[in-house]
């Protein structure tokens, strides 16, 4: 029966089981998330959607092993989070996670490709094939030729260019973005979201959301609807 | 260049200003540290040399006793093999042997005890600084003649001037009994201070031996070594070597034990500006770093966020700390060396001025030393990075979730 269980999460890369997340804000204990079970298969495109408060965030926090959760489990490819050492879950977020925040977050003194290439260089990747990637996925993001300039010389919609970039380098199994479209104009979020969701086509890379915005939303394959912690709505779109 | 150096060297100059202003801080306490240091090791010198130069001589060789008893009879023995063995020694430039012994000095007005030196006037003139002190009248022209040469005060005290006559009178050798000749004044001298220009007199030292009885026999030689630094020297064999056969050769630190107190005083006082400096050097670095810490929380947050372990962002701040503190290092040196540069030309004039017993003569001016910038810049070097460990480690064990939401 537990031999069952193992293989049944293993065809997951995202497996979660009974979380949940209290906190305590102004001495007052919050319930951000309440009993989630997700699982995410291998290339899926989908995003958590809900009103502020609803616990997206948190949802992604935990499940990249950013936060810890109250009770509950997260698997990721099969790895078990809780047991796992600090050091050994940065190695392995750093393997198998990468993240597009809202607000970008690049080193601003590090240029494009300098911030791109970070994550292969603690990953130890030799200078040759550093290079080779980053002048790969600059191209594929569309930012030729800007891998010498500095973040702050970038538009918002460029910057976010180069996060996806940074975050997809070292091909992790799994993108989680949380709310990357929020300081981007409909036009500029649109175009990523085309872009993103044709990477996760060619490359096969899972990409979980956490969104309120309808770009995301209509573009997703799979939208699952948080309410007050809880999962709401599930639903997988017809192709 | 490896890159958490690059991304460290970077960051420090994210805000300039406020770098730069740590910079000059730390910079202009590590510059007082080298120029104190500069200033301490001129200072030395010129007391040294004020103090030796006068009359005292870099060192001493004496029968063992005689510095305690001041005995007439405990003279320097076998002095003819000394006296050769000083002639052939490398580190020594010169010597001059000297008889010393109390007495008293009449005049037809007063009377005065007095420390009556037999000395040899052309050895004298080179070793000491009798002659240049001299400011009426002239230095003893020979070993044997009755001239003598008192100081300012005691010829006031005994009311007497140039080509006058007083009367010396001591007690011999081995007999006690009373010796006086009659000596003509042929030279006051001012060393600006009291117990040497009311307290003694210089004669030539064969009529010295004469009147003590002591015939070629010496209660001291004084000694002066062509390095002046070579005196202060423990652990060199000259030591010991004057130091048989009853004798005892002494440095200018066993004979002025106050000088040397003052001297470890200063090292004292040295330590309290570098502990100031070092004080400086915490709140500076822990402030600007706490200050970069808490601008780029989420930064930090988004650096362990994609994999960074938390060693790697200790090592990041700890190397942030590194760069700053070479910066402040660059300012601290060029700042203090300019400074020092100066005051080695123009020197600082504390002549005249009487310290610890001993009264400065020359200019006073500061000494440039390797060690300067070796010793210190490093000690600011490795204390910064010491420092830098505080908000390092803060930074490391932050919470990746609360470093993303805290961001300022």
């Amino acid at each position: 029966m537990e031999e069952m269980n193992v293989r049944k999460i293993k065809d997951y890369i995202v497996y979660t089981e009974g979380l949940e997340k209290t906190y305590k804000d102004n001495g007052l204990e919050v319930k951000a998330v309440r009993g989630i079970d997700l699982r995410l298969k291998s290339g899926e495109f989908t995003a958590v959607v809900g009103p502020s408060g609803s616990g997206k965030t948190t949802l992604l926090n935990i499940i990249s092993g950013l936060d810890t959760a109250t009770r509950g489990e997260v698997w990721l490819k099969g790895r078990l989070l809780s047991k796992m050492k600090k050091r050994e879950l940065a190695d392995f977020r750093r393997d198998n996670i990468g993240f597009i925040f809202q607000a970008y977050n690049l080193i601003p003194v590090l240029r494009v490709e300098e911030n791109v290439e970070y994550i292969m260089l603690l990953q130890g990747v030799n200078k040759l094939e550093r290079h080779k990637r980053v002048l790969e996925i600059l191209d594929e993001v569309g930012l030729q030729g800007m891998g010498n300039r500095l973040p702050p010389k970038l538009s918002g919609g460029q910057q976010q260019r180069v996060a996806i970039a940074r975050a997809m380098v070292s091909r992790p199994a799994l993108i989680l973005a949380d709310e990357p479209t929020a300081n981007l104009d409909s036009k500029t979020g649109g175009a990523l979201l085309d872009m993103m969701k044709e990477l996760n086509r060619k490359t096969g890379m899972t990409f979980l959301f956490s969104t309120h915005d309808n770009i995301v939303v209509e573009r997703a394959r799979r939208v699952i609807t948080l309410q007050d912690g809880k999962i709401l709505k599930d639903e997988v779109k017809e192709r | 260049m490896w890159y958490p150096v690059k991304l460290a060297w970077r960051n420090i100059f994210r805000n300039k200003r406020r770098t730069y202003i740590t910079a000059v801080a730390i910079g202009l306490g590590l510059a007082s540290l080298i120029f104190s240091d500069a200033f301490i090791i001129g200072m030395k010198k010129n007391m040294i040399q004020s103090a030796t130069s006068s009359f005292l001589g870099e060192a001493q060789i004496h029968q063992k006793g005689y510095r305690l008893t001041r005995e007439v009879e405990k003279t320097v023995n076998n002095l003819p093999s000394v006296v050769k063995s000083l002639e052939g020694e490398d580190l020594v430039d010169r010597f001059a042997l000297r008889t010393l012994t109390f007495g008293m000095i009449t005049s037809p007005a007063d009377v005065n005890s007095v420390l009556l030196v037999g000395i040899e006037p052309d050895k004298e003139r080179k070793l000491s600084r009798i002659d240049d002190a001299i400011n009426r009248g002239e230095f003893l022209s020979s070993e044997t003649g009755r001239d003598i040469v008192i100081g300012s005060k005691l010829a006031e005290i005994l009311d007497v001037g140039l080509g006058d006559r007083v009367v010396a009178t001591c007690a011999q050798a081995g007999t006690g009994d009373l010796s006086q000749e009659m000596f003509r004044i042929a030279g006051i001298y001012t060393f600006n201070v009291r117990e040497m220009d009311t307290g003694m007199a210089f004669i030539p030292l064969k009529k010295a031996q004469q009147m003590l009885g002591l015939e070629n026999d010496v209660h001291e030689i004084a000694v002066k070594f062509k390095n002046m630094e070579d005196a202060a020297k423990e652990n060199l064999p000259l030591w010991q070597k004057y130091s048989q056969e009853g004798n005892e050769m002494v440095s200018w630190a066993e004979l002025l034990p106050d000088l040397k107190s003052v001297f470890e005083m200063t090292g004292i006082m040295l330590m309290i500006i570098g502990v100031i400096l070092f004080a400086i050097v915490t709140f500076g670095v822990v402030n600007t770093l706490f200050m970069s810490l808490y601008e780029r929380l989420f930064e930090f947050g988004v650096l362990r966020a994609v994999g960074t372990r938390p060693g790697g962002v200790r090592r990041l701040i700890i190397l942030e700390a590194g760069a700053m503190a070479l910066i402040s290092i660059f300012v601290g040196a060029v700042l203090g060396f300019l400074l020092t540069f100066i005051f080695t030309k123009t020197g600082v004039d504390y002549r005249g001025i009487e310290f610890a017993g001993s009264t400065i003569y020359e200019m006073l001016y500061p000494v440039i030393h390797i060690r300067q910038y070796i010793i210190y810049p490093l000690a600011v070097f490795i204390f910064t990075l010491i420092i830098g460990l505080y908000p390092a480690t803060v930074a490391a064990r932050m919470s990746v979730t609360d470093a993303m939401r805290k961001s300022l």
